[in-house]
């Protein structure tokens, strides 16, 4: 996969997760990511999805092949318009949940990227974006 | 079978339940009462949970399973989890999931041979 490739999936139904699952694992198996770097990004991706789903009323995920100094990677992004986070230090923290899980999956998608920023406006909406970057 | 959904099947004792590879959230739910259900028509002494062919498991599939697990040994079963893939458990133990003290097998032979040994006498936590 080149750094120009992209997609997106629009993520309103609990079938769509599985379609954003399958979309994000053959893009970072084309970008050369190996068996175990797919899982940990398909997995990140999964808790992500679920999120937009049960917490937002769906949205849409976005991914795009990326790369910085000869180095590639993939940057997902999880767009949707609900109600927002108020504290987004206190949804990365371990254990913390306002739904029924188990409060693992924004800190737990966190641990399995390099990098996870979340941009959230209360009442508006929220963007959530990660990037994992292959090892060369 | 659908091959996205998940197989129950009673050898002797023992109920063998198989994941898909990619179940949707509605069938990993179902896993709660088609193992329950079973267990109480087949009398089954425990049950085998063949994850051999799982690619992802995030949160709330093993919590799922987990459940799961604790329900059948609340009903005198014995849950054993076989055959997780490699890439699948480092992500696992990355992201902080644990299975409680739910037993684990290699492999559906090996989750067999442990069952028609010795009982398990750990007690649920």
């Amino acid at each position: 996969m080149n750094a120009a490739a992209q997609g997106e999936v629009q993520i309103q139904t609990e079938s769509d997760i599985v379609i954003a699952r399958r979309t994000v694992r053959e893009a970072a198996a084309q970008t050369g990511f190996n068996l175990t770097d797919v899982t940990r990004i398909v997995t990140a991706s999964s808790e992500l999805a679920r999120n937009l789903f049960k917490y937002a009323g769906g949205g849409v995920m976005r991914w795009r092949g990326i790369e910085d100094k000869g180095c590639l990677g993939i940057e997902l992004q999880f767009i949707d318009q609900g109600p927002g986070i108020p504290d987004t230090g206190l949804a990365l923290q371990e254990g913390y949940s306002t739904g029924d899980g188990l409060g693992m999956g924004l800190p737990g998608a966190k641990r399995l990227v390099d990098e996870l920023e979340i941009q959230s406006v209360v009442g508006k909406g929220t963007k959530i974006t990660l990037k994992k970057w292959r090892k060369s | 079978m659908n091959a996205d959904s998940i197989s129950v099947i009673k050898v002797r004792d023992i109920l063998m339940v198989t994941m898909p590879p990619d179940p949707d959230d509605p069938t990993v739910s179902a896993l709660q009462d088609k193992v329950l259900s079973a267990m109480e028509r087949y009398e089954a002494k425990g049950v085998v949970l063949d994850i051999s062919s799982v690619e992802t498991l995030d949160s709330f599939f093993a919590r799922t399973v987990s459940e799961t697990a604790q329900m059948v040994t609340l009903m005198g079963g014995r849950t054993i989890i076989a055959g997780m893939r490699p890439a699948v458990a480092v992500t696992a133990t990355e992201i902080g999931l644990t299975l409680g003290n739910i037993e684990t097998a290699l492999s559906v032979d090996r989750a067999l041979d442990m069952v028609t040994s010795k009982p398990r006498s750990k007690k649920l936590q």
